[in-house]
Formats: C-alpha cells, structure tokens, sequence
C-alpha cells in the first residue's frame, strides 16, 4: 500500500490497540524510513540503527496501549527514538566505528549539492565519499543532544517547534543548540577544507 | 573562505541521500516479526504486564475534574464528622476512661499560670531549692531513686 493511501495515524493506532497486529505494520511502513534516518544519522553506523529501530518499534507496540493521544503518533514515536538514541550513544561512549550506508545515485541529480562540495574540497573535484565521510566525522564530534537538533532541523526539514515537543525542551533552546552545532561544524569542515 | 551557514545546510543535505541497502526495511519488518515472537515466549506474563502498567503510568495524566472530586470528598467528610453525625471511635465507655484519666491527670499537674500550689513543694533542709515533689505512679516506676526516694520518672537519656 502506498504511504498516501494509508489511514490516518489515529486510526491505525486506535485498530492496534484492538489488537489488529496488521494495523501496527502499517504504521512501520509509514515510519520506519524517518525513524531509521533519526537512528542513523545520530550514530552514524548502519547495524547499531538497525538494533534500535527494531528496539524502537518493540517498544512502541508493547506501550502502545498507554498511548491516550495527548500528542500525534509521529512526536511520540520520534520522542521515544531519540530517547533511545541518546541513552545508547552515552552508554557506547568512544568505542563505535563509522559505518556508513551508500549514497543514493539520485545525489548526482542534486547540482547546487554538487557544485558547493566541488568548491568546498581542496582538488576541486567532487569526491562525494570523502565529504560524506567527512561530514559524518563532524558530526560524531558532536555531543549527542547537538547532533538530534542537526539531524531532526537539517537533515529531516522538521520546524522548531516540533523538535522542541519531541525533546520536551523550549525553542529557544532547540534554536540555541542548533546555532552552536552549527558553529562546530563550520570549523570542523573548515579543517577539512584546508587539508 | 568559510562556509557560511546556507553552504552549511546544503551540505549536510547530502546525508538526505545516505540510504540503506533497497528492500532492507521490508526485511527489518520480517525481522521484528520474528523478534517479536521470540519475546512473548520468553518473557513471562509478569514482566510483561509489569512492563505495559509502567508505560501506562508513564502516560498517565491526572484529569483536571480529579482535583474538584478529591475536595468534595474532602469537604463531605469534614461536614460528617464535625458535625456529629458519625464519630470515628464508637467505643464510647473507652472515650469516657479516657477523659476521666485525662482530667486526674490535669489536675495533678503543677500549675505554671502563676499560680503555683505551694503543698506540692518539699520545702525541708536536705533541699533547699524549690524543688516540686514527683508524685509516685500508680502505672510508672521511678527511673532513678536517690536515698530512697523517687528523683524522676524520666529516662536517664533525657537528664
């Protein structure tokens, strides 16, 4: 079923409370892509998202029940990911590798993208692999909380606000984390750019 | 020159395009089904229900009539009782025990408004302070006895 035709979120959740386990599978195929982007670029590694996009789901469905609506499926569900991801990436301290999924053929497409990394790398010539490396490593040399705020604003287009309701924090500080994050990653990549 | 904060956001946007392997979450999804299974077998029934009550309470929101009933109740109670209609002990002989001992009792006290009742002071030359005398209990024995008599009823900790 394609993502448009799906139900509404209150129903499908309202037929998995009936125990309608198809119901809830619906809501995967809606989520899942977002959720698993949130994990990924938090950790930046492929098997460690994988792990807790399914632990992430687990647990959606076994608290499913308590769920009363106060807010949309999609805050509480982003809420409960970057929980997860938070808590994981603090108990994972140092010892993680980079484990990067491909980038998808449709990036050649993108040529605002394409000419700012040609511009932005020493030779000249766009070696997208190594910016993608590059930026993952940046990104890593953020504290956890800084990379959600990045990751949910630059990488997923969500407002402010929304961000604030997931990590139940003020905008102002979503905005503040977000400027600072910002400021990391311009002297990180400026490093980049000089090698 | 360095990268301003749109070149920024353009550039982070090429990790819109980092993307697992294709058909990996139709496979996730088989996965979870799996993983699933597995755990209602494991888990006991305990833990689980444990598990969905804690997330219920985690959900939990206090409606805001609950507040206008706690204080109803509160206001019914008090009226019921205060006004005499039922008495929380109904042993009414224990009540009167009660406040009979507790009258003696009142009465035996040294009075500290001013005035004092003299006979109850010991007034001989071994004590030539004014000392009030501890009357002896019928229920206490004395903690500590000096020369006989009884000096006081209290604990020696509180000397």
């Amino acid at each position: 079923m394609d993502d448009q035709n799906l139900p509404d979120d209150e129903t499908l959740v309202r037929r998995t409370q009936s125990g309608e386990t198809r119901a809830f599978d619906l809501l995967w195929q809606k989520y899942s892509p977002r959720i698993y982007s949130l994990i990924y670029n938090m950790t930046s590694n492929h098997e460690d998202s994988n792990d807790l996009l399914l632990e992430v789901f687990s647990k959606a469905y076994r608290s499913i029940n308590g769920f009363r609506g106060k807010s949309s499926f999609y805050t509480w569900i982003h809420a409960i990911a970057v929980n997860m991801t938070i808590n994981f990436v603090k108990k994972r301290g140092r010892r993680f590798q980079l484990s990067l999924d491909d980038l998808d053929a449709n990036v050649q497409n993108d040529k605002e993208l394409i000419d700012l990394a040609a511009t932005n790398t020493p030779t000249r010539e766009v070696d997208l692999a190594e910016l993608q490396q590059r930026l993952n490593e940046a990104m890593m040399k953020l504290s956890v909380e800084h990379r959600a705020v990045v990751t949910m604003f630059d990488v997923q287009g969500m407002p402010h606000a929304e961000i604030a309701k997931i990590l139940r924090i003020p905008e102002a500080t979503v905005r503040s984390r977000l400027f600072y994050a910002h400021r990391q990653l311009q002297n990180y990549l400026e490093e980049f750019r000089k090698k | 020159m360095m990268l301003d904060e749109k070149q920024l956001q353009k550039l982070i946007r090429i990790k819109r395009f980092e993307q697992p392997p294709p058909g990996y979450f139709d496979r996730a999804l088989i996965e979870f089904h799996r993983r699933q299974r597995e755990e209602l077998l494991r888990r006991s029934a305990t833990s689980i229900w444990w598990e969905r009550f804690t997330s219920s309470l985690w959900n939990f929101r206090v409606p805001s009539y609950a507040y206008g009933a706690v204080f109803g109740i509160f206001v019914v109670a008090a009226s019921i009782i205060g006004s005499g209609i039922w008495i929380p002990y109904k042993d009414t002989n224990r009540i009167a025990v009660i406040s009979e001992s507790a009258a003696q009792g009142a009465s035996a006290r040294i009075a500290l408004n001013g005035n004092l009742d003299w006979s109850k002071f010991d007034h001989s030359a071994s004590s030539p302070k004014v000392v009030p005398v501890i009357g002896p209990s019928q229920t206490a024995l004395p903690r500590y006895v000096l020369d006989g008599r009884p000096v006081s009823y209290k604990a020696s900790f509180s000397f």
